[in-house]
């Protein structure tokens, strides 16, 4: 999921790192509004707490293993706009330090996972109406949230790759950037995320919710106030 | 008689090995996970935070560094002949040199990532299903060419002069991009480089929450490596993967907690040394001559290779 530099035309990654800049800064002001003068420290944690998530690999019934992306399960328990700079601040770290994902397309990397994907989570849980009370609607809805935000994800970021031939070939027609067009590109990463890494991260939502769920729900931000900083 | 152990003791271990279960997984498996991130995360911090050693690279302003970095990622997905994607390549090589790093090791790491993301992903487009032209070397012939939906597919399928040219150029740009991004990374203090943010208008707030987040990584690794060993110790033999699991999400649950807990000590602590909510980063040192030759050097470097 992480684009690695090469893959995207300056017409794509420039705007897109815009959008994310300002997203960012919207994300920022809404968090600093809810946990006042703690904000620093707080998201300082929750980039941290979301770097490391995405270390743990988990056994997957079927006898294959994975790693969550990890942004549908931080915007359940941390709300999207933390999310939105945890992941953020993850991915960049990610990018410098250990080469996973492009300089040129952190931009696009953070719309994708820190912006898009936590949103599409987020808002897919509270669609369930999921109550601490019922255990098996709060696990089908972290599933699904896990599950749909990711495939949705691997398909805003199809579409990234799939329009690279349209807008950015050379005279001759070849291509300068990623190679895929958008029937290659699109089927392409729907068709894994769909039946295996979609799975792969609704289930790992789901049980580190499940786990949260019954030790300590009150840490679950998505179950307080129905999201108070939305 | 009443017992008098303690009741948490009386409790049957939450995590018993399964002898009888047919499908289950080594613990070993943690290993590979769990240990070996924490290690990777830790032998990288080392790797950065040791990048002061006595060398003039390593004392370069790392806000020249963080504009080279930007300015030389820019010309590499710019550029599109070959040639000059090689000449970025052995100038980063030439970098590494005289920054006197371990260019073995750190190659090691490239070369990996390039191979993957440069390499097999887009292998596919070296043939003609992909990349259209004269075909250098033929796979497969069929009787005839197929249509399937939108897809067409050609009597002779086989690797074209296009499509290897478009390989060789996203290879070597991954590969640039990475090499280049890695020797910023080990010349630099990343709490100094995270500070030449500033230059694009990054503004203080976020930039606390990078270097503070960058520190509790490394803490929080070390608190995965101690907290697996505790339960390594505890453990005997085969685990279900459904026990495995639930002890995966309950370390995810721990570290979420001691991130908490981290975080309020930390806020407690910038409190009693006068934090009211405003972040002001610090200024950082004035350019010298030698910032000045090597920002220099790099931008005729990406105009020359620009005019290739």
């Amino acid at each position: 999921m992480h684009i690695p530099d090469g893959y995207l035309s300056p017409q794509t990654y420039i705007p897109l790192m815009g959008v994310f800049v300002a997203a960012t800064a919207i994300a920022v002001k809404k968090v600093r509004k809810d946990v006042s003068a703690r904000n620093i420290p707080y998201l300082g944690m929750a980039a941290a707490f979301s770097f490391i998530i995405m270390m743990f690999n988990l056994p997957i019934p079927g006898g294959t293993t994975g790693h969550a992306v990890g942004s549908a399960v931080i915007a359940i328990l941390l709300g999207p706009w933390a999310a939105m700079v945890a992941v953020s601040v993850a991915l960049i770290i990610q990018a410098l330090i250990f080469g996973d994902g492009g300089i040129t397309a952190i931009g696009a990397n953070c719309f994708n996972m820190a912006v898009f994907m936590p949103f599409v989570a987020y808002y897919t849980f509270k669609l369930f109406g999921a109550r601490p009370a019922a255990k098996s609607r709060v696990f089908i809805a972290a599933f699904v949230s896990g599950y749909l935000s990711l495939v949705m994800t691997a398909v805003l970021t199809a579409v990234e790759f799939g329009i690279q031939p349209m807008i950015a070939s050379a005279p001759d027609g070849k291509a300068l950037y990623c190679p895929y067009d958008l029937s290659i590109a699109i089927p392409a990463m729907a068709i894994e995320h769909l039946v295996l890494f979609g799975i792969v991260e609704g289930v790992i939502t789901a049980m580190i919710v499940r786990y949260f769920l019954k030790n300590e729900s009150g840490l679950i931000y998505a179950f307080g106030k129905g999201g108070k900083n939305d | 008689m009443k017992s008098k152990i303690p009741t948490y003791l009386q409790e049957s271990e939450a995590f018993q090995p399964d002898i009888q279960g047919m499908r289950r997984s080594r613990f070993s498996f943690l290993d590979k996970t769990i240990m070996n991130s924490a290690r990777t995360v830790k032998a990288v911090y080392l790797q950065a935070e040791n990048a002061t050693k006595d060398n003039f690279i390593h004392h370069i302003h790392p806000k020249v560094k963080f504009i080279s970095l930007i300015y030389i990622a820019v010309i590499i997905s710019l550029v599109s002949n070959l040639t000059a994607q090689l000449l970025i390549t052995a100038f980063i090589m030439l970098l590494f040199l005289l920054a006197q790093l371990n260019i073995i090791q750190v190659y090691r790491k490239i070369f990996f990532l390039a191979f993957i993301f440069g390499f097999l992903v887009v292998l596919p487009a070296s043939v003609n299903l992909i990349s259209p032209g004269k075909i250098i070397l033929n796979l497969i012939t069929f009787n005839r060419p197929y249509n399937f939906w939108i897809y067409h597919i050609p009597q002779n399928i086989g690797f074209t002069h296009e499509g290897l040219q478009v390989v060789c150029m996203m290879f070597l740009r991954v590969l640039n991009s990475i090499s280049f991004a890695m020797f910023i990374v080990f010349t630099t203090s990343f709490p100094a480089f995270i500070k030449s943010f500033k230059l694009i208008g990054v503004p203080d707030t976020f930039l606390m929450v990078i270097s503070l987040a960058y520190k509790y990584i490394f803490i929080l690794s070390r608190t995965i490596e101690e907290t697996y060993l505790a339960l390594k110790s505890r453990l005997t033999g085969n685990v279900k993967n459904s026990n495995l699991r639930k002890i995966i999400s309950g370390r995810i649950f721990f570290i979420f907690k001691r991130s908490i807990s981290s975080y309020e000590n930390t806020y407690y602590a910038m409190v009693s040394r006068g934090y009211t909510g405003n972040v002001k980063l610090g200024l950082s040192a004035a350019f010298t001559a030698k910032d000045f030759i090597a920002l220099v050097v790099i931008i005729v470097f990406g105009l020359g290779i620009l005019l290739i």
